[in-house]
Protein backbone atom coordinates (compact mmCIF):
# COMPACT_ATOMS: atom_id res chain seq x y z
CA UNK A 1 0.00 0.00 0.00
CA UNK A 2 2.92 2.76 0.88
CA UNK A 3 4.17 3.46 -1.98
CA UNK A 4 8.00 5.35 -2.53
CA UNK A 5 7.60 8.49 -2.65
CA UNK A 6 11.17 9.57 -2.35
CA UNK A 7 11.38 11.51 -5.60
CA UNK A 8 9.03 13.66 -3.99
CA UNK A 9 11.50 15.35 -1.97
CA UNK A 10 12.97 16.52 -4.74
CA UNK A 11 10.49 19.45 -4.88
CA UNK A 12 10.13 22.36 -2.17
CA UNK A 13 8.67 21.21 1.24
CA UNK A 14 5.01 22.26 0.81
CA UNK A 15 4.69 22.25 4.89
CA UNK A 16 6.97 23.22 7.57
CA UNK A 17 7.22 23.54 10.82
CA UNK A 18 9.92 25.78 12.27
CA UNK A 19 10.46 25.33 16.41
CA UNK A 20 6.43 25.63 16.74
CA UNK A 21 5.56 26.01 20.59
CA UNK A 22 1.89 26.28 21.51
CA UNK A 23 -0.95 25.91 23.82
CA UNK A 24 -3.52 26.33 26.30
CA UNK A 25 -3.95 28.71 29.02
CA UNK A 26 -0.16 28.78 30.56
CA UNK A 27 0.73 25.41 29.67
CA UNK A 28 2.73 24.90 26.40
CA UNK A 29 1.45 21.28 24.78
CA UNK A 30 3.69 21.55 21.93
CA UNK A 31 6.84 21.68 22.19
CA UNK A 32 9.91 23.12 19.48
CA UNK A 33 7.96 20.98 16.86
CA UNK A 34 10.23 21.05 13.64
CA UNK A 35 9.52 19.68 10.85
CA UNK A 36 8.84 19.59 6.66
CA UNK A 37 6.01 17.87 4.94
CA UNK A 38 6.24 17.63 1.17
CA UNK A 39 2.95 18.04 -0.80
CA UNK A 40 1.00 14.72 -0.85
CA UNK A 41 2.52 12.59 1.32
CA UNK A 42 0.17 10.73 3.47
CA UNK A 43 1.08 11.19 7.34
CA UNK A 44 -0.72 9.94 10.39
CA UNK A 45 0.00 11.57 13.59
CA UNK A 46 0.07 9.04 16.27
CA UNK A 47 0.84 9.43 20.11
CA UNK A 48 -0.43 8.90 23.92
CA UNK A 49 -3.49 10.74 24.60
CA UNK A 50 -2.51 14.49 25.50
CA UNK A 51 0.67 14.95 23.60
CA UNK A 52 -0.79 17.19 21.50
CA UNK A 53 -1.95 15.76 18.16
CA UNK A 54 -5.53 18.20 18.37
CA UNK A 55 -3.19 21.31 19.24
CA UNK A 56 -0.87 20.34 16.26
CA UNK A 57 -3.62 20.59 13.73
CA UNK A 58 -5.39 23.65 15.56
CA UNK A 59 -2.29 25.57 14.91
CA UNK A 60 -3.17 25.06 11.33
CA UNK A 61 -6.43 26.44 11.24
CA UNK A 62 -6.46 29.33 13.60
CA UNK A 63 -7.89 27.78 16.46
CA UNK A 64 -4.61 28.10 18.06
CA UNK A 65 -2.10 30.55 18.02
CA UNK A 66 1.46 30.27 17.64
CA UNK A 67 3.39 30.67 20.53
CA UNK A 68 7.12 30.84 19.46
CA UNK A 69 8.43 29.37 16.03
CA UNK A 70 6.76 29.38 12.46
CA UNK A 71 4.54 27.71 10.22
CA UNK A 72 4.86 27.81 6.16
CA UNK A 73 2.55 26.81 4.12
CA UNK A 74 3.76 26.42 -0.09
CA UNK A 75 6.60 28.27 1.74
CA UNK A 76 5.12 31.39 2.79
CA UNK A 77 3.73 32.20 6.49
CA UNK A 78 0.93 31.27 7.69
CA UNK A 79 -2.53 33.05 7.21
CA UNK A 80 -1.64 34.02 3.37
CA UNK A 81 -3.81 30.99 2.31
CA UNK A 82 -6.98 30.68 3.87
CA UNK A 83 -8.13 28.40 1.15
CA UNK A 84 -5.89 25.83 0.80
CA UNK A 85 -6.31 23.36 4.14
CA UNK A 86 -9.67 21.43 4.98
CA UNK A 87 -10.11 20.23 8.92
CA UNK A 88 -12.33 17.82 10.03
CA UNK A 89 -12.48 17.54 13.84
CA UNK A 90 -12.47 15.28 16.32
CA UNK A 91 -16.40 15.21 17.40
CA UNK A 92 -18.62 17.19 14.85
CA UNK A 93 -19.04 19.95 17.23
CA UNK A 94 -21.67 21.64 15.50
CA UNK A 95 -25.54 21.60 15.68
CA UNK A 96 -27.38 19.19 14.66
CA UNK A 97 -31.07 20.52 15.17
CA UNK A 98 -29.87 23.28 12.80
CA UNK A 99 -32.08 23.52 9.93
CA UNK A 100 -29.58 22.74 6.95
CA UNK A 101 -29.72 20.05 4.81
CA UNK A 102 -26.85 17.35 3.82
CA UNK A 103 -26.04 19.62 0.64
CA UNK A 104 -25.93 22.67 2.86
CA UNK A 105 -23.32 21.77 4.91
CA UNK A 106 -21.52 20.35 1.69
CA UNK A 107 -21.70 23.71 0.00
CA UNK A 108 -20.31 25.58 3.64
CA UNK A 109 -16.95 23.80 1.89
CA UNK A 110 -16.82 25.77 -0.91
CA UNK A 111 -17.29 29.01 0.90
CA UNK A 112 -13.63 28.75 1.07
CA UNK A 113 -13.45 29.43 -3.04
CA UNK A 114 -16.38 31.77 -3.07
CA UNK A 115 -16.01 33.57 -0.36
CA UNK A 116 -19.07 34.95 1.47
CA UNK A 117 -20.99 36.86 -1.42
CA UNK A 118 -20.55 34.91 -4.64
CA UNK A 119 -23.03 33.01 -5.51
CA UNK A 120 -22.58 29.41 -5.83
CA UNK A 121 -21.89 28.69 -9.88
CA UNK A 122 -22.26 25.63 -12.08
CA UNK A 123 -19.07 24.07 -11.12
CA UNK A 124 -19.73 24.92 -7.10
CA UNK A 125 -23.24 22.87 -7.40
CA UNK A 126 -21.08 19.74 -9.64
CA UNK A 127 -18.07 19.56 -6.87
CA UNK A 128 -20.85 19.62 -4.02
CA UNK A 129 -22.72 16.90 -5.92
CA UNK A 130 -19.77 15.07 -7.01
CA UNK A 131 -18.45 15.27 -3.40
CA UNK A 132 -21.96 14.13 -1.99
CA UNK A 133 -21.63 11.14 -4.42
CA UNK A 134 -18.34 9.58 -3.17
CA UNK A 135 -19.60 9.46 0.51
CA UNK A 136 -22.25 7.45 -1.04
CA UNK A 137 -24.84 9.23 0.37
CA UNK A 138 -26.10 11.10 -2.48
CA UNK A 139 -29.76 9.85 -1.41
CA UNK A 140 -29.59 12.00 1.21
CA UNK A 141 -28.54 15.33 0.05
CA UNK A 142 -31.69 16.74 0.79
CA UNK A 143 -32.08 15.41 4.14
CA UNK A 144 -31.99 17.90 7.15
CA UNK A 145 -28.64 16.62 8.62
CA UNK A 146 -30.67 15.11 12.20
CA UNK A 147 -32.04 12.57 10.07
CA UNK A 148 -28.85 10.52 9.29
CA UNK A 149 -27.37 7.91 11.17
CA UNK A 150 -24.40 8.65 12.94
CA UNK A 151 -22.06 6.89 10.37
CA UNK A 152 -23.80 9.06 7.38
CA UNK A 153 -23.27 12.29 9.77
CA UNK A 154 -19.07 11.62 9.72
CA UNK A 155 -19.23 11.12 6.11
CA UNK A 156 -21.20 14.61 5.69
CA UNK A 157 -18.03 16.16 6.87
CA UNK A 158 -15.78 14.56 5.13
CA UNK A 159 -17.72 15.45 1.99
CA UNK A 160 -17.47 19.39 2.99
CA UNK A 161 -13.93 18.74 3.25
CA UNK A 162 -13.77 17.29 -0.09
CA UNK A 163 -15.67 20.19 -1.92
CA UNK A 164 -12.93 22.59 -0.24
CA UNK A 165 -10.40 21.26 -3.02
CA UNK A 166 -7.59 21.22 0.16
CA UNK A 167 -4.12 21.23 -0.48
CA UNK A 168 -3.76 20.12 3.01
CA UNK A 169 -6.37 17.86 4.42
CA UNK A 170 -6.22 17.42 8.52
CA UNK A 171 -8.43 14.83 10.22
CA UNK A 172 -8.50 14.14 13.65
CA UNK A 173 -9.27 10.95 15.09
CA UNK A 174 -11.55 9.94 12.00
CA UNK A 175 -12.01 6.23 12.87
CA UNK A 176 -13.01 6.90 16.12
CA UNK A 177 -16.75 5.31 17.31
CA UNK A 178 -17.54 4.77 13.55
CA UNK A 179 -18.72 1.56 11.63
CA UNK A 180 -16.27 -0.55 9.65
CA UNK A 181 -17.76 0.09 6.16
CA UNK A 182 -17.49 3.71 6.51
CA UNK A 183 -13.85 3.31 8.39
CA UNK A 184 -13.03 1.53 4.61
CA UNK A 185 -14.76 4.22 2.53
CA UNK A 186 -13.09 7.04 4.61
CA UNK A 187 -9.77 4.57 3.77
CA UNK A 188 -10.20 4.50 -0.02
CA UNK A 189 -11.12 7.91 -0.27
CA UNK A 190 -8.18 9.10 1.88
CA UNK A 191 -5.85 6.43 -0.93
CA UNK A 192 -7.67 8.09 -4.10
CA UNK A 193 -6.51 11.84 -2.68
CA UNK A 194 -2.87 10.29 -3.67
CA UNK A 195 -3.60 11.19 -7.73
CA UNK A 196 -4.79 14.78 -6.90
CA UNK A 197 -1.40 15.57 -4.79
CA UNK A 198 -3.43 16.29 -1.44
CA UNK A 199 -1.20 16.12 1.76
CA UNK A 200 -3.14 14.23 4.16
CA UNK A 201 -2.29 14.24 8.17
CA UNK A 202 -4.73 12.12 9.90
CA UNK A 203 -4.27 11.80 14.22
CA UNK A 204 -5.01 8.58 14.94
CA UNK A 205 -4.55 6.08 18.01
CA UNK A 206 -4.24 3.17 15.96
CA UNK A 207 -0.82 2.70 15.42
CA UNK A 208 -1.35 -0.59 12.99
CA UNK A 209 -3.59 1.16 10.92
CA UNK A 210 -0.62 4.18 11.08
CA UNK A 211 2.04 1.80 9.94
CA UNK A 212 -0.24 0.28 6.69
CA UNK A 213 -1.82 2.86 5.34
CA UNK A 214 0.45 6.36 5.58
CA UNK A 215 3.90 7.13 4.36
CA UNK A 216 5.35 8.98 7.34
CA UNK A 217 4.38 8.62 10.76
CA UNK A 218 4.71 11.70 12.87
CA UNK A 219 5.54 10.18 16.52
CA UNK A 220 4.50 13.26 19.19
CA UNK A 221 4.84 13.39 23.02
CA UNK A 222 5.12 17.15 23.52
CA UNK A 223 8.06 16.95 21.70
CA UNK A 224 8.71 15.44 18.13
CA UNK A 225 9.85 11.83 19.21
CA UNK A 226 10.25 10.58 15.78
CA UNK A 227 9.02 11.18 12.46
CA UNK A 228 10.09 9.57 8.90
CA UNK A 229 8.74 6.72 7.56
CA UNK A 230 6.95 3.60 9.44
CA UNK A 231 9.14 1.33 9.75
CA UNK A 232 12.13 3.62 10.98
CA UNK A 233 9.71 5.52 13.05
CA UNK A 234 7.97 2.29 14.62
CA UNK A 235 10.94 0.89 16.82
CA UNK A 236 10.29 -0.74 19.87
CA UNK A 237 12.69 2.27 21.78
CA UNK A 238 10.64 5.24 19.86
CA UNK A 239 7.29 3.75 20.72
CA UNK A 240 8.49 3.38 24.57
CA UNK A 241 9.76 6.48 24.76
CA UNK A 242 6.43 7.72 23.46
CA UNK A 243 3.73 5.79 25.43
CA UNK A 244 6.33 4.62 28.27
CA UNK A 245 4.90 1.26 29.79
CA UNK A 246 1.39 1.95 28.37
CA UNK A 247 2.40 -0.28 24.75
CA UNK A 248 3.27 -3.71 24.50
CA UNK A 249 4.64 -4.87 21.10
CA UNK A 250 3.75 -8.63 20.35
CA UNK A 251 4.62 -10.35 17.21
CA UNK A 252 5.10 -6.64 15.22
CA UNK A 253 1.90 -5.21 16.66
CA UNK A 254 2.04 -2.71 18.94
CA UNK A 255 -1.31 -2.85 21.66
CA UNK A 256 -1.81 0.78 23.36
CA UNK A 257 -3.13 0.86 26.71
CA UNK A 258 -5.84 3.93 26.69
CA UNK A 259 -6.94 3.23 30.09
CA UNK A 260 -5.06 5.30 32.28
CA UNK A 261 -2.95 7.95 30.02
CA UNK A 262 -0.30 9.88 31.86
CA UNK A 263 -0.84 13.45 32.26
CA UNK A 264 -4.55 13.66 30.96
CA UNK A 265 -6.26 15.26 27.89
CA UNK A 266 -5.14 19.04 27.57
CA UNK A 267 -6.52 18.63 24.01
CA UNK A 268 -9.90 20.40 24.55
CA UNK A 269 -10.73 23.79 22.54
CA UNK B 1 -66.94 41.22 4.13
CA UNK B 2 -65.13 43.92 2.20
CA UNK B 3 -66.85 46.36 4.39
CA UNK B 4 -64.79 44.52 7.00
CA UNK B 5 -61.35 44.87 5.54
CA UNK B 6 -61.73 47.94 4.92
CA UNK B 7 -63.96 49.99 7.54
CA UNK B 8 -60.77 50.15 9.65
CA UNK B 9 -58.37 51.50 7.15
CA UNK B 10 -60.42 54.73 6.52
CA UNK B 11 -58.25 55.93 9.92
CA UNK B 12 -55.09 57.23 8.84
CA UNK B 13 -53.55 56.16 12.38
CA UNK B 14 -54.88 52.08 12.07
CA UNK B 15 -52.94 52.24 8.28
CA UNK B 16 -49.76 53.46 10.19
CA UNK B 17 -50.18 51.10 12.99
CA UNK B 18 -50.84 48.01 10.41
CA UNK B 19 -47.52 49.43 8.56
CA UNK B 20 -45.71 49.56 11.64
CA UNK B 21 -46.96 45.94 12.80
CA UNK B 22 -46.54 44.41 9.70
CA UNK B 23 -42.94 46.04 9.28
CA UNK B 24 -41.58 44.86 12.68
CA UNK B 25 -43.38 41.58 12.01
CA UNK B 26 -41.03 40.88 9.59
CA UNK B 27 -37.96 41.60 11.01
CA UNK B 28 -38.85 39.98 14.33
CA UNK B 29 -39.75 37.38 12.44
CA UNK B 30 -36.23 37.23 10.43
CA UNK B 31 -33.93 37.52 13.29
CA UNK B 32 -36.33 35.22 15.36
CA UNK B 33 -34.50 32.37 13.14
CA UNK B 34 -31.18 33.40 15.25
CA UNK B 35 -32.75 33.83 18.27
CA UNK B 36 -34.38 30.51 18.04
CA UNK B 37 -31.03 28.40 16.77
CA UNK B 38 -28.86 30.13 18.93
CA UNK B 39 -30.95 30.29 22.03
CA UNK B 40 -30.68 34.06 22.60
CA UNK B 41 -34.37 34.16 23.79
CA UNK B 42 -33.56 34.95 27.29
CA UNK B 43 -31.34 37.46 26.09
CA UNK B 44 -34.03 38.98 23.54
CA UNK B 45 -36.18 39.48 26.81
CA UNK B 46 -33.37 40.96 28.87
CA UNK B 47 -32.63 43.53 26.19
CA UNK B 48 -35.77 44.24 26.31
CA UNK B 49 -36.61 45.19 29.65
CA UNK B 50 -33.11 46.78 29.83
CA UNK B 51 -34.52 49.32 27.77
CA UNK B 52 -36.26 50.98 30.16
CA UNK B 53 -33.99 53.43 31.88
CA UNK B 54 -33.15 54.99 28.09
CA UNK B 55 -36.60 55.79 27.35
CA UNK B 56 -37.07 57.45 30.71
CA UNK B 57 -33.75 59.43 30.14
CA UNK B 58 -35.11 60.51 27.04
CA UNK B 59 -38.21 61.43 28.05
CA UNK B 60 -36.99 63.04 31.00
CA UNK B 61 -35.01 65.00 28.62
CA UNK B 62 -37.50 65.28 25.61
CA UNK B 63 -35.96 63.34 23.09
CA UNK B 64 -37.43 60.80 20.81
CA UNK B 65 -38.27 57.85 23.02
CA UNK B 66 -36.79 55.24 20.40
CA UNK B 67 -33.66 56.94 20.46
CA UNK B 68 -33.09 56.18 24.22
CA UNK B 69 -34.53 53.31 24.19
CA UNK B 70 -31.26 52.18 21.22
CA UNK B 71 -29.01 53.64 23.05
CA UNK B 72 -29.47 51.84 26.42
CA UNK B 73 -29.99 48.37 24.66
CA UNK B 74 -26.60 48.59 22.51
CA UNK B 75 -25.17 49.38 26.06
CA UNK B 76 -26.87 46.67 27.39
CA UNK B 77 -26.05 44.65 24.57
CA UNK B 78 -22.18 44.97 24.21
CA UNK B 79 -22.22 45.04 28.02
CA UNK B 80 -23.47 41.23 28.11
CA UNK B 81 -20.85 40.77 26.07
CA UNK B 82 -18.32 41.95 27.27
CA UNK B 83 -19.16 40.79 30.89
CA UNK B 84 -19.29 37.17 29.76
CA UNK B 85 -16.07 37.15 27.51
CA UNK B 86 -13.65 38.56 29.72
CA UNK B 87 -14.74 37.19 33.32
CA UNK B 88 -15.52 33.89 34.56
CA UNK B 89 -18.86 33.74 34.21
CA UNK B 90 -21.56 32.45 31.94
CA UNK B 91 -23.38 34.76 29.45
CA UNK B 92 -27.11 33.97 31.36
CA UNK B 93 -25.72 35.29 34.72
CA UNK B 94 -24.27 38.66 32.85
CA UNK B 95 -27.66 38.45 31.07
CA UNK B 96 -29.21 38.42 34.50
CA UNK B 97 -27.51 41.56 36.01
CA UNK B 98 -27.57 43.72 33.90
CA UNK B 99 -31.00 43.01 32.66
CA UNK B 100 -32.38 43.29 36.64
CA UNK B 101 -29.95 45.90 37.11
CA UNK B 102 -30.98 47.93 34.57
CA UNK B 103 -34.97 47.14 34.76
CA UNK B 104 -34.68 48.58 38.49
CA UNK B 105 -32.78 51.93 37.24
CA UNK B 106 -35.48 52.45 34.60
CA UNK B 107 -38.51 52.05 37.64
CA UNK B 108 -36.49 54.69 39.74
CA UNK B 109 -36.02 57.14 36.79
CA UNK B 110 -39.63 56.46 35.88
CA UNK B 111 -41.27 56.41 39.45
CA UNK B 112 -39.69 60.17 40.27
CA UNK B 113 -42.07 61.64 36.88
CA UNK B 114 -45.40 61.50 38.36
CA UNK B 115 -47.32 62.08 35.62
CA UNK B 116 -45.25 59.85 33.42
CA UNK B 117 -47.99 56.55 34.27
CA UNK B 118 -50.23 56.33 30.89
CA UNK B 119 -47.07 55.96 29.01
CA UNK B 120 -45.16 53.61 30.82
CA UNK B 121 -48.24 51.47 30.24
CA UNK B 122 -47.47 52.16 26.36
CA UNK B 123 -43.70 51.14 26.75
CA UNK B 124 -44.52 47.92 28.71
CA UNK B 125 -47.25 46.49 26.49
CA UNK B 126 -47.16 48.56 22.97
CA UNK B 127 -49.60 50.81 21.58
CA UNK B 128 -49.55 50.27 18.21
CA UNK B 129 -52.15 52.87 17.28
CA UNK B 130 -50.35 55.73 18.49
CA UNK B 131 -47.76 55.29 16.07
CA UNK B 132 -46.26 59.07 14.56
CA UNK B 133 -45.25 59.62 10.74
CA UNK B 134 -41.97 59.96 12.78
CA UNK B 135 -41.89 56.67 14.28
CA UNK B 136 -42.79 54.71 11.28
CA UNK B 137 -39.78 56.28 9.78
CA UNK B 138 -37.28 55.62 12.07
CA UNK B 139 -39.25 52.14 12.10
CA UNK B 140 -38.37 51.82 8.45
CA UNK B 141 -34.91 52.51 8.25
CA UNK B 142 -33.90 50.55 10.84
CA UNK B 143 -35.70 47.42 9.64
CA UNK B 144 -33.91 48.21 6.35
CA UNK B 145 -30.73 48.43 8.10
CA UNK B 146 -31.24 44.67 10.29
CA UNK B 147 -32.74 42.90 7.66
CA UNK B 148 -30.18 43.99 4.95
CA UNK B 149 -27.35 42.80 7.28
CA UNK B 150 -29.10 39.77 7.88
CA UNK B 151 -29.28 39.55 4.47
CA UNK B 152 -25.73 40.34 3.07
CA UNK B 153 -23.90 38.65 6.10
CA UNK B 154 -26.06 35.43 5.65
CA UNK B 155 -23.30 33.49 5.48
CA UNK B 156 -21.34 34.77 7.68
CA UNK B 157 -24.23 34.12 10.29
CA UNK B 158 -25.32 30.67 9.20
CA UNK B 159 -21.34 29.62 9.87
CA UNK B 160 -20.80 31.27 12.93
CA UNK B 161 -24.08 29.98 14.47
CA UNK B 162 -23.45 26.40 12.97
CA UNK B 163 -20.40 25.73 13.09
CA UNK B 164 -17.70 28.18 14.69
CA UNK B 165 -14.95 25.85 13.62
CA UNK B 166 -15.36 25.81 10.16
CA UNK B 167 -16.08 29.36 11.04
CA UNK B 168 -12.63 30.60 12.59
CA UNK B 169 -10.81 27.95 10.21
CA UNK B 170 -11.92 29.83 7.54
CA UNK B 171 -10.87 33.78 9.13
CA UNK B 172 -13.89 35.17 9.66
CA UNK B 173 -14.25 37.82 12.99
CA UNK B 174 -16.71 35.31 14.80
CA UNK B 175 -16.29 37.75 18.02
CA UNK B 176 -17.25 40.48 16.11
CA UNK B 177 -19.76 38.81 14.14
CA UNK B 178 -21.27 37.49 17.57
CA UNK B 179 -21.28 41.24 18.47
CA UNK B 180 -23.10 42.80 15.54
CA UNK B 181 -26.13 40.26 15.76
CA UNK B 182 -26.61 41.14 19.27
CA UNK B 183 -26.64 44.75 18.29
CA UNK B 184 -29.27 43.89 15.31
CA UNK B 185 -31.15 42.13 18.13
CA UNK B 186 -30.99 45.33 20.08
CA UNK B 187 -32.34 47.26 17.32
CA UNK B 188 -35.21 45.09 16.00
CA UNK B 189 -36.24 45.12 19.51
CA UNK B 190 -36.19 48.76 19.81
CA UNK B 191 -38.63 49.42 16.80
CA UNK B 192 -40.40 46.11 18.72
CA UNK B 193 -41.41 48.53 21.78
CA UNK B 194 -44.39 50.31 19.95
CA UNK B 195 -46.09 47.80 18.56
CA UNK B 196 -45.81 45.22 21.27
CA UNK B 197 -43.99 46.41 24.12
CA UNK B 198 -41.00 45.24 26.37
CA UNK B 199 -43.76 42.70 27.89
CA UNK B 200 -43.88 41.30 25.01
CA UNK B 201 -41.38 41.50 22.27
CA UNK B 202 -39.86 38.06 23.19
CA UNK B 203 -43.19 36.66 21.56
CA UNK B 204 -42.31 38.02 18.53
CA UNK B 205 -38.92 37.04 18.37
CA UNK B 206 -39.83 33.76 19.30
CA UNK B 207 -42.96 32.43 18.20
CA UNK B 208 -42.74 33.03 14.68
CA UNK B 209 -39.45 31.68 14.21
CA UNK B 210 -40.64 28.36 16.32
CA UNK B 211 -43.65 27.91 13.69
CA UNK B 212 -41.35 27.84 11.02
CA UNK B 213 -38.96 26.02 12.43
CA UNK B 214 -41.17 23.17 12.48
CA UNK B 215 -42.95 23.42 9.07
CA UNK B 216 -39.88 23.85 6.69
CA UNK B 217 -36.21 22.15 6.75
CA UNK B 218 -34.08 25.03 5.52
CA UNK B 219 -32.76 28.56 7.00
CA UNK B 220 -34.08 30.35 4.07
CA UNK B 221 -37.16 29.03 4.03
CA UNK B 222 -37.50 29.20 7.72
CA UNK B 223 -36.73 32.86 7.51
CA UNK B 224 -39.54 33.94 4.57
CA UNK B 225 -41.88 31.32 6.49
CA UNK B 226 -41.11 33.01 9.99
CA UNK B 227 -41.78 36.53 8.42
CA UNK B 228 -44.62 35.99 7.33
CA UNK B 229 -46.38 34.60 10.31
CA UNK B 230 -45.13 37.67 11.82
CA UNK B 231 -46.82 40.30 9.43
CA UNK B 232 -49.71 38.15 9.39
CA UNK B 233 -50.06 38.11 12.95
CA UNK B 234 -49.49 42.18 13.27
CA UNK B 235 -52.22 42.29 10.46
CA UNK B 236 -55.03 39.73 11.81
CA UNK B 237 -53.93 41.21 15.70
CA UNK B 238 -54.77 44.67 14.83
CA UNK B 239 -58.23 43.59 12.93
CA UNK B 240 -59.23 41.73 15.99
CA UNK B 241 -57.90 44.86 18.18
CA UNK B 242 -60.39 47.38 15.91
CA UNK B 243 -63.09 45.29 16.23
CA UNK B 244 -62.91 43.37 19.69
CA UNK B 245 -61.33 46.72 21.44
CA UNK B 246 -58.49 44.27 23.19
CA UNK B 247 -55.09 45.70 23.09
CA UNK B 248 -53.59 45.62 20.03
CA UNK B 249 -50.10 44.03 21.05
CA UNK B 250 -51.97 41.65 23.24
CA UNK B 251 -53.90 40.52 19.89
CA UNK B 252 -50.79 40.44 17.66
CA UNK B 253 -48.97 38.06 20.21
CA UNK B 254 -52.31 35.99 20.82
CA UNK B 255 -52.33 35.30 16.63
CA UNK B 256 -48.85 34.41 16.61
CA UNK B 257 -49.03 31.63 19.81
CA UNK B 258 -52.71 30.32 17.84
CA UNK B 259 -50.19 29.65 14.85
CA UNK B 260 -47.45 28.07 16.39
CA UNK B 261 -49.85 25.77 18.05
CA UNK B 262 -51.26 25.05 14.88
CA UNK B 263 -48.12 24.38 13.79
CA UNK B 264 -47.43 22.14 16.55
CA UNK B 265 -50.21 20.26 16.45
CA UNK B 266 -50.55 19.70 12.54
CA UNK B 267 -46.93 20.27 10.88
CA UNK B 268 -46.42 17.25 8.60
CA UNK B 269 -43.64 15.15 9.78
CA UNK B 270 -42.59 17.17 13.46
CA UNK B 271 -46.60 18.25 14.65
CA UNK B 272 -47.80 16.24 17.19
CA UNK B 273 -50.58 14.84 14.94
CA UNK B 274 -48.31 13.21 12.28
CA UNK B 275 -45.84 11.80 15.10
CA UNK B 276 -49.02 10.10 16.34
CA UNK B 277 -50.55 8.60 13.06
CA UNK B 278 -47.23 7.44 12.06
CA UNK B 279 -46.68 5.26 15.71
Amino acid sequence: MTQDHSTLFAEPARLVFEEVTAGYGQNSVLKEISLEIPQGLHVAVVGPNGAGKTTLFKTLVNLLPVWSGRILIHGKPFGQHQDCIAYIPQRGEVDWRFPVTVEDVVMMGRYAKTGMYRRPNTRDHEVVRNCINRLGILPNAGSRINELSGGQQQRIFLARALAQEPHILLMDEPFTGIDFTTQETILEIVDSLREAGVTVMVATHDLNLASEHFDRVILLNHELVAYGKPNEVMTRENIRNAYGNHVMIMDGVAVVDHCCPPGDEMDEL
Amino acid sequence: MIQFLVEPLTYDFIVRGILAAVIVGITCGVIGCYVVLKSLAFMGDALAHAILPGVAVAYLLSFNLLIGALAAALLVALGIGYISRRGDLREDTAIGILFAGSLALGVALISSIRTYAVDLNHILFGNVLGVSNQDLMIVTILAMVVISTILILYRAFLLISFDTILARTLFLPVEALRYLLLVLLALTIVISLQTVGIGLVTALLVTPAASAYLVTRRLPAMMVVSASVGAFSGILGIYLSFYLGVSSGAAIVLVATTIFFLAFLFAPQRGLIWQRRRS
